[in-house]
């Protein structure tokens, strides 16, 4: 890690002002829980001369209107988040990932923002030596190499799979992001703010060097809907997903009337599935309906050498996420 | 303790069971409070004055051609001190491990010599890597095997048995199976990585080093020696007071030490060189991968009939280990065929019974795939092939005790439930623990207080607390009345830990110590309470006369006998010991069939070793090889990048090993039945069958056959459908 200046800006203004209006292996970077920058700058992936602190700035907190829309700060941390009795009644998904992230000294010092904005895990990508395409190297070298856990759908040029949970959750909520920048502020639709690698090679998302990402909204769920959100780890102690499922459900009489569906750990982005949320809703809730889901879901799947796996595995981590809502 | 029976000049015994005080009981680790607050001081927490920090530079991928290498701009940041060039220009680099260390920086802070190898530019080609050994196998594979007029990285290959008759009884046999068994590379993943704090003393001082290693009294002398400190081994003095794990790589000081030792001759200044958790996945040694082809034959009634062997060792630039076959059962008619086959990676190094849990993960599969190909129960198709009666009780006890008498599926496999089953599987183990010269010394002061002190290191196991223990038991004393001294080699020497050799050398030199202690003072006590040497109960804090119990004194009345501190020394008696040792173990786990998540729910092992020092430290032991066991089957696996070369699992991310989520409910059950009067260490036997219980409990529940280790979801979805 080289040596850096931290900024600890006074507002949310003067902090934008302290970021670049380009992005570059040594350009000034946010910090807030530090828990992904300071890995990357340990890997050697960037070195920015300044951190541009964001905590203190009001941005964190967590609101729930009247009618049970719910709004996230970007620097909650996940702990708060899984903690929070409105959150784990209404948006069980929503606690449930932010439960699932990491070991507890993790989860109390990172934030949401960081969490969905944080770099891949792929282990070329994260080893210092190695320049891979994400890096501004040529090739993706999991595509022919190690791939164990890599994307099975939306890889191309890079095939690393998006490790952020919270995003999952999120986005099968139905969450916006809110942005501000030097001119201004936008919302973004949470499902359309990532894009994959065929869009964008370098970013995992729509925001821009000069912008910070300041509040999640996600608006009060139907009446009677049900969600949650399936992790499945490797190691069950600690770690990333191999697979996940973020799901929001609306069952009546049996029949499912609305769903959802947003997968993890399986593509360069959250990965939204309506090829399953078609084969769900109008269907009864049973083994079925779960089982056709999950072929639809992988349908288009497109292994690598190693992680052909991922197929089944998706299969069954859906099946077993809508299990847990019959 | 009692000494009924003792007389002047018998020779120490460990006594009746039923007669020991302190011994064979739950005794709390005299440590256990310094480690659980932090205020134990590793040798990665020692910092002195003056002290330099170093860090180092290796290349990141195996065999490459160092061109150049620019150490200018290092040398010139604030803060390094000292820039040690490993690897000249125009040298190669042979393999990833010790060959790929460049040079060493040592600086004023840690972070001053992080920066330093940052600094340094280094010009290489880089070649094949030749990190897989399929590849290593290959006729126009590069060869990687140093080893002069070597044609092939396939080495050490050795057949033993004739291939023909064995091939002839396996097609006889009633029944036989064959198996494919692959085993990655497995890292010892101490707590606290390779390294040392190395002080060269000042102008007519001694040197001290502060080592985390398995063999203390050894220190001295290999840090001795002109590549080294250039001293007399008697003006180096070696520190170990705690370390944190070793597991059989650390015995010697190491590329590492050396390196250390060589920047503190240079500069005069104490060094601090203790590996980064990446150098230590890269140059810290490795349990040898394995690939095994087998065959196993038996008879209509159960009975082993032949086996057929083909073993690959993947010991990376070194050998590997792996202990031959059949391994544990009895088979009459054997033909074994094991190789080498080099690959330019790190070496292994022994690890926590070298070679053995290899061998138990492929036999006892196939084992257990003939059971239940004669649709026989695996426990007694085990009980027919295995000679030894400990065994035999063993294995009734631990299938007992893990609920296989109630179990449905025990000539079959289950048949999952909405994608779920449960199953139980077992493995046996075994070892002959060592036992050889070690002395000890044991000190009372007039004021009653009490020194064992022996060279020996305590890995983690609980030496220091039988050290302790065992002269407390002797002379009727509690444990914290007797002060252990241990890791440091000033003291009496000790034995280096490997073999499972501790125990079963110093407890019986601190034993023998602890009885001349007890005749020393019995010949004191003489003209005061009228009875010969050997004619006392030490009890409770207090000796009397055997004949008249209200005779007695108090232990500090005893000690006001003596002027001037008294002081014994004993020595490793064979009688005390005996080396030889089995151990079974069960495994019972849950199978998801959709996700491919093996859940260990529960494992009982089984172990004997004579009489139980410290039964709580004992537990601890079987625990601790569960747990190994259990990472090792169901998660640990080292990557290389095979096309580049890079390590990719140098780091606790991807290098994954069980946490508190993946342990199950552990039973250690000591093995009371043995009675011997006798100790020894015990600590490998219980790592070795933990994995193969796993893969027999899966299959057991569901049917898929895991030959492949770990029992990863990739894996265990592939044993389900096949090629996925």
């Amino acid at each position: 890690m080289q040596p850096f200046d931290l900024k600890t800006p006074k507002s949310l203004d003067e902090a934008i002002a302290e970021l670049p209006a380009e992005r570059s292996y040594t350009a000034p970077q946010i910090l807030a829980g530090g828990q992904d920058i300071l890995t990357v700058m340990k890997d050697d992936i960037a070195a920015p001369e300044a951190l541009v602190e964001i905590g203190g700035l009001g941005l964190s907190g967590i609101e729930m209107s009247d009618g049970g829309d719910l709004r996230i700060g970007a620097t909650t941390t996940i702990q708060e988040i899984a903690d929070h009795a409105g959150i784990q009644a209404s948006f069980p998904a929503i606690a449930e990932a932010a439960k699932s992230i990491a070991s507890p000294q993790i989860r109390s010092q990172a934030t949401l923002g960081g969490n969905l904005h944080q770099k891949p895990r792929c282990p070329y990508y994260r080893h210092s030596a190695v320049n891979c395409i994400k890096k501004g190297g040529s090739v993706c070298l999991a595509e022919f190499g190690f791939n164990k856990y890599a994307a099975i759908l939306g890889g191309g040029p890079s095939y690393f799979s998006h490790p952020s949970d919270m995003a999952v959750a999120l986005i099968a909520m139905g969450a916006s992001v809110e942005i501000q920048g030097p001119s201004g502020t936008r919302t973004e639709k949470l499902g359309d703010y990532y894009v994959g690698p065929e869009v964008s090679v370098e970013t995992e998302t729509k925001l821009k060097a000069n912008e910070v990402a300041t509040r999640i909204t996600v608006p009060a769920p139907a009446k009677g809907s049900v969600s949650t959100y399936y992790k499945f780890k490797e190691r069950a102690s600690y770690d990333f997903a191999l697979s996940a499922a973020g799901i929001h459900l609306l069952v009546e009489g049996g029949t499912i009337k609305y769903a959802s569906v947003v997968l993890g750990g399986v593509a360069p982005k959250p990965w939204h599935s309506p090829e399953a949320e078609k084969a769900l809703v109008g269907q009864p809730m049973k083994a079925e309906t779960w089982t056709a889901a999950g072929e639809a879901a992988v349908a288009d799947a497109a292994p690598l050498d190693m992680n052909g796996y991922k197929v089944h595995l998706v299969k069954g981590v859906l099946f077993r996420a809508l299990e847990s809502l019959a | 303790m009692s000494s009924k029976g003792n007389t002047s000049g018998a020779d120490p015994s460990w006594g009746k069971r039923s007669d020991l005080e302190v011994l064979n009981r739950d005794i709390r680790r005299v440590d256990g409070p310094d480690k659980a607050t932090g205020r134990a001081v590793y040798t990665h927490d020692v910092r002195l004055p003056n002290m330099l920090h170093a860090a180092v530079l290796m290349h990141p991928v195996p065999r490459a051609d160092i061109r150049t290498m620019d150490i200018s701009a290092a040398e010139a940041l604030p803060g390094v001190v000292y820039v040690l060039r490993v690897k000249e220009d125009g040298k190669d680099v042979q393999y990833s491990g010790d060959d790929a260390v460049l040079a060493v920086v040592a600086a004023e802070s840690p972070e001053a010599a992080m920066d330093g190898v940052r600094a340094i530019v280094v010009d290489a080609e880089n070649k094949e890597p030749v990190v897989s050994t399929e590849r290593a196998k290959e006729p126009d594979a590069p060869l990687v095997a140093r080893r002069r007029r070597a044609t092939s990285n396939i080495t050490s290959r050795r057949a033993r048995g004739e291939e023909d008759a064995v091939k002839a009884a396996l097609e006889a046999s009633a029944a036989m199976v064959e198996m494919e068994i692959e085993i990655p590379v497995q890292h010892h993943v101490c707590l606290e990585p390779h390294g040392h704090v190395v002080d060269p003393g000042g102008e007519g001082e001694n040197a001290t080093v502060y080592a985390s290693t398995q063999a203390v009294s050894g220190m001295s002398g290999a840090f001795a020696g002109k590549g080294m400190l250039n001293r007399k081994a008697s003006e180096i003095r070696a520190l170990t007071p705690h370390m944190g794990g070793g597991f059989g790589a650390k015995f010697g000081p190491g590329l590492e030490g050396r390196l250390a030792a060589q920047i503190a001759r240079a500069t005069g200044r104490p060094v601090h060189l203790v590996l980064s958790r990446s150098n230590e996945f890269t140059m810290g040694g490795n349990r040898s991968g394995s690939k095994q082809s087998l065959k196993l034959g038996a008879d209509k009634t159960g009975k082993f009939t032949a086996i057929h062997v083909v073993a690959e060792r993947h010991g990376g630039f070194g050998g590997g280990a792996f202990p031959g076959a059949p391994y544990r059962y009895a088979v009459p008619s054997v033909f074994v065929d094991t190789m080498s086959v080099k690959t330019a990676t790190d070496s292994s190094r022994a690890m926590r019974a070298p070679g053995h849990p290899q061998a138990s993960f492929g036999m006892e599969s196939v084992v257990d795939q003939i059971a239940y190909a004669l649709k026989m129960d695996p426990v007694d198709v085990r009980k027919k092939n295995l000679t030894a009666d400990t065994h035999h009780r063993q294995l009734d006890r631990v299938a007992q005790e893990i609920g296989w008498n109630d179990h449905p599926n025990r000539t079959a496999p289950g048949t999952p439930k909405n994608g779920r089953a449960v199953g139980i599987g077992f493995g046996v183990a075994g070892w002959s623990p060592g036992g050889r010269d070690c002395q000890c010394d044991v000190t009372v002061h007039p004021d009653g207080s009490v020194i064992s002190a022996t060279a020996t290191q305590d890995l983690g196991t609980g030496a220091r607390t039988y050290v302790a223990a065992i002269v407390a038991e002797e002379l009727g004393l509690t444990v914290d009345q007797v002060t252990p001294r241990i890791g440091d080699s000033d003291l009496p020497p000790s034995v280096a830990s490997g073999g499972s050799v501790t125990t079963g050398s110093s407890a019986p030199a601190i034993k023998d110590a602890a009885h001349k202690m007890r005749e020393a003072l019995e010949a004191k006590l003489e003209p005061v309470l009228q009875a010969p040497v050997g004619g006392y109960i030490w009890t409770g804090g207090r000796v009397h006369s055997e004949e008249d119990p209200t005779n007695s004194l108090a232990w500090t009345e005893v000690c006001a006998l003596l002027r001037d501190p008294l002081q014994v020394s004993g020595r490793f008696q064979k009688s005390l010991y005996e080396g030889r040792i089995h151990g079974v173990q069960a495994a019972k786990v849950e199978v998801d069939t959709m996700t491919g998540r093996v859940k260990v729910l529960k494992m009982v092992a089984m172990q004997d070793q004579g009489l139980p020092l410290n039964r709580m430290a004992l537990r601890s032991q079987i625990n601790g090889g569960m747990i190994q066991a259990l990472s090792y089957g169901l998660l640990e696996r080292r990557v290389f990048d095979e096309s580049d070369g890079y390590l990719l699992s140098d780091n606790l991310d991807l290098y994954k090993i069980a946490g508190a989520q993946e342990m199950p409910e552990m039973v250690a059950i000591i093995d009371d039945e043995d009675e011997r009067d006798s100790v020894c260490g015990m600590a490998e036997a219980p790592i070795i069958p933990g994995q193969s219980a796993i893969a027999n409990a899966i299959y057991n529940a569901c049917g898929a056959r895991l030959t492949r280790m770990p029992f990863t979801p990739d894996n265990v979805l592939e044993a389900i459908h096949g090629e996925v």
